[in-house]
């Protein structure tokens, strides 16, 4: 690649031939506004907003289509190019509805960003407004208002170029063009969510989300996605220890820009059906109760069986960290047997060649190089296991035909095995916990505490102290 | 009922293929000779003309949706294209609209309810020296006036 010299607002630099612009500025740390230009999608040029000025060239040209050449001397900050801004902001704005009280885009809003850094002059515009459907359900969760639409395509774009179906087109024109989809089509692609994440106005936005929150209440804590094993990097976005979205955070080497839909609602669980405090069977079923009863009745149930009887499973689920800490758990304080691991296994899982994997597990990689064997294959001498997280249910099912015992099941949230448990320890998420999970190709990749472990739950290592404690009592006593 | 081109018209599409780069280019030309055939661009009509170019649907209909003169939905037998432009505006092409509407209950966008008529309001016709001008389907009929307007309306109801 040939490099070119090039000047920014009297700062030099050197760059690619032919890097646009806005990517060149972006290296000296500048902005130069924008709406339909979007470092993932291929350029379309129709908005304007970053027009700025190149020495010699007889007007203005748009940063996101103009090449650098050797050379080149470029302002961003003159007065002339100002006042363009300004005057796109007021093309921008003359239909645009005054929602901002109601619209979720609020906060986050390039409407509202650049008529702040540009803009600031009240409506010159007296005649009536186009009025336009502010409800429309696109599909796959995807609300439209057409009134907040600046068509600048990039949400057609997202369908044509990350999903591979182009399920939306600009209809009509003028004043009265919005995006569509085909009359009685809604769109099914399932990286739809993605066109809300574009949308650089509160046009489009996400079912899922909409009226939740406030944006400007939500945190954000770094993670990747445990829908799948690809491991798309993401945002958990969140507040009052609750998680209201998740977002993909940009990774050219795993996800992009992008994420899924099934990942990107793959957070209700961390929210509700949580198991927050410890549960053990009683005649009367299933009790909540506390740690220190829990214990004492683990301890009842241990006593039932010798060491060589009891193992473990890994779950898939889990970080690095936590399966480390249950397999040194079983290996040292049981181990003669071979440990098991079981994996999120549904029926026909969805897979496509651009992010979806058909394994549902974020950490696959991590169990297989555990050393561990499959629960099917799990041998007679087993009587008792301790289980992480889950199991699968046909690994339910192999515990049930052999009679084999779950003495302790460290969950998450209320699963089908918890009438099979004679307890149940609460553990945290992975929103809730800082760790690693090693995706498919072996990247590991780390993940951090977007919230405190809820409720009771602790990290595999704490309860592993405790039940060290317990067996050691035990075998005083014997 | 499925849409498809006769032989005749299956002949021009496949030489209109041959005098583009891509066959998306030849979207425009193709819509034409659809809607000749078929009198409008129904949905179905516009799926297949995706289907003919390996374009998606909704890229047709952003298409169709683009231009006023792609029909999507029926027109009358005889389709009235008024020009509302400036010329004729001044040689009273109001006059002639709203007499239009008082007396066969015309206006733009109407379908006459034996749909032998339907009119439209159109810009420029380009035939300002001869104002006010309309077309009758693809036929311009000029210098109007009410009376020629009514003459022209009762030769054409029995045609
Ligand atoms: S899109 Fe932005 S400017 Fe428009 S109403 Fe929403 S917040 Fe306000
Ligand atoms: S809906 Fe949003 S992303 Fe799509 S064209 Fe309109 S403003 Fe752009
Ligand atoms: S970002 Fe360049 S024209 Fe829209």
């Amino acid at each position: 690649m040939t490099k070119v010299k090039i000047t920014i607002d009297g700062h030099d630099l050197e760059v690619e031939q032919g890097t646009n612009l806005i990517e060149a500025a972006r290296q000296l740390g500048k902005t130069i506004p924008h709406y339909c230009y979007h470092p993932g999608l291929p350029p379309d040029g129709n908005c304007r907003m970053c027009l700025v000025q190149v020495e010699k060239m007889p007007k203005p040209v748009i940063g996101c289509r103009t090449g650098a050449t050797e050379g080149m001397v470029v302002h961003t900050q003159s007065d002339e190019v100002k006042k363009m801004r300004q005057s796109i902001m007021e093309f921008l704005l003359i239909n645009h509805p005054l929602d901002c009280p109601t619209c979720d885009q609020a906060g986050e809003c390039r409407l509202q960003d650049y008529y702040m850094d540009y803009d600031r002059i009240p409506s010159r515009y007296q005649e009536q407004k186009v009025h336009k459907d502010k409800m429309v359900d696109l599909g796959a969760g995807v609300m439209l208002d057409e009134e907040r639409c600046i068509v600048c395509t990039r949400c057609v774009r997202v369908c044509q170029e990350v999903a591979k179906s182009e399920e939306l087109f600009v209809q009509e024109r003028g004043n009265h063009s919005m995006v569509a989809t085909f009359p009685g089509k809604k769109m099914t692609n399932p990286y739809a969510g993605n066109t809300v994440d574009v949308c650089p106005v509160g046009a489009l936005t996400s079912k899922d989300f909409r009226y939740k929150k406030r944006v400007w209440f939500l945190s954000a804590a770094d993670s990747v996605c445990q829908g799948c094993s690809r491991g798309c990097n993401i945002s958990v976005h969140h507040a009052d220890n609750r998680v209201y979205r998740l977002k993909p955070r940009h990774n050219p080497e795993v996800n992009d820009y992008w994420m899924c839909d099934y990942g990107r609602i793959d957070y209700k669980f961390v929210n509700d059906g949580r198991r927050l405090k410890p549960h053990f069977k009683t005649d009367a079923g299933l009790q909540e109760d506390s740690y220190q009863n829990a214990f004492a009745h683990l301890q009842s149930v241990l006593q039932n069986y010798s060491a060589d009887q009891i193992t473990g499973i890994a779950s898939a689920q889990e970080s690095n960290e936590e399966i480390n800490a249950f397999v040194d758990f079983i290996k040292s304080n049981f181990g003669s047997l071979p440990i098991y691991f079981s994996k999120n296994n549904p029926e026909n899982p969805y897979e496509d060649d651009i992010l979806i994997k058909a394994d549902k597990n974020p950490n696959s990689a991590h169990i297989a190089s555990k050393n561990l064997k499959p629960v099917s294959e799990i041998s007679g001498g087993v009587k008792a296991v301790f289980v992480q997280r889950n199991l699968s249910a046909q690994d339910a099912q192999v515990l049930k035909d052999k009679g084999i015992q779950i003495v302790a099941l460290f969950a998450t949230n209320e699963t089908n095995l918890d009438n099979l448990a004679e307890v149940i320890l609460p553990i945290p998420t992975f929103a809730e916990q800082n760790g690693h999970f090693t995706n498919f190709e072996g990247k590991v990749q780390g993940f951090t505490k977007a919230l405190k472990p809820r409720g009771e739950s602790r990290l595999f290592a704490e309860h592993a102290e405790d039940i060290k404690a317990l067996l050691s009592s035990i075998k005083k006593a014997s | 009922m499925s849409f498809a081109f006769t032989p005749e018209n299956q002949k021009k599409f496949e030489a209109l293929l041959t005098k583009y780069p891509t066959k998306m280019a030849a979207l425009l030309p193709t819509l034409w000779l659809a809607q000749n055939q078929n009198g409008h661009l129904s949905l179905e009509v516009q799926e297949h003309v995706a289907s003919l170019l390996d374009l998606s649907p909704v890229h047709v209909h952003g298409v169709v949706t683009f231009y006023t003169m792609y029909k999507q939905k029926p027109s009358g037998k005889f389709h009235l294209q008024f020009c509302k432009t400036l010329s004729c505006g001044l040689c009273g092409s109001e006059d002639l609209i709203r007499h239009m509407k008082e007396k066969y209950k015309l206006e733009h966008g109407k379908v006459s309810e034996d749909g032998k008529f339907s009119m439209e309001l159109v810009e420029c016709l380009a035939s300002c020296g001869t104002a006010p001008a309309m077309a009758v389907n693809e036929k311009y009929v000029e210098q109007l006036t009410v009376e020629k307007i009514d003459e022209l309306m009762k030769k054409l109801s029995v045609a």
